[in-house]
């Protein structure tokens, strides 16, 4: 017909380079959780316990990709999903806080990143019903 | 903001998906100009108004506008 569509290929490309992060994530993170298990100590275990954290940098890497090429409808969706997402969390994370001050068991960092993908998950799904889209 | 996309695009006879490759947006964008939740920008208002041949004021209507 006429030119590419700019926003198709952008989620084609965007949803390649998810994969790609999810593959490579898991073939550092077995590796580095057998390496930490082997007892390495020092230095070097900081650095393999940081190793998982790159393939997920990229994975914001791509949806900045994303948001920098998608059209502006989608671009206004995925920002709002995100200040949703954002809100949710900074809430349930205060509101645990005072919960743990009452004596609730004192629960790891995870739980505010699963909050918080969670949450945008939640948001995405708010923000497009909003939009009927 | 109301609009009549709908109504311009069946006499042209596109579907959404037609009409979203013409202007370079996701089918979901068309959804959502369609159903007048998204005020599109400037830019793309003068590309819808290009897309269909007649000027933006007789595409949108500012009187409903939010």
């Amino acid at each position: 017909m006429n030119a590419p569509n700019p926003t198709r290929e952008a989620t084609r490309r965007y949803t390649v380079e998810i994969l790609v992060c999810m593959v490579a994530y898991l073939a550092i993170l077995f590796p580095a959780i057998w390496a930490l298990n082997s007892g390495i100590t020092g230095p070097l275990r900081i650095v393999i316990a940081l190793a998982p954290v790159v393939p997920v940098i990229f994975v914001f890497v791509a949806v900045l990709r994303y948001f920098a090429k998608t059209d502006e409808f989608e671009r206004r969706v995925l920002l709002e999903s995100l200040g949703i997402a954002g809100v949710m969390t900074a809430l349930l994370a205060v509101t645990y806080a005072f919960l743990e001050n009452a004596g609730l068991p004192h629960l790891s960092a995870w739980w505010t990143w699963a909050a918080f993908m969670g949450s945008w998950l939640i948001g995405r799904l708010i923000v497009s019903r909003y939009y009927n889209a | 903001m109301t609009n009549r996309i709908r109504v311009l695009r069946a006499e042209y006879d596109w579907s959404q998906a037609e009409v979203a490759d013409r202007l370079g947006v996701a089918r979901q964008t068309v959804v959502a100009l369609e159903a007048g939740k998204y005020a599109p920008s400037l830019p793309l208002a003068f590309k819808i108004s290009k897309l269909f041949g007649k000027p933006v004021e007789d595409i949108f209507d500012a009187e409903s506008a939010t």
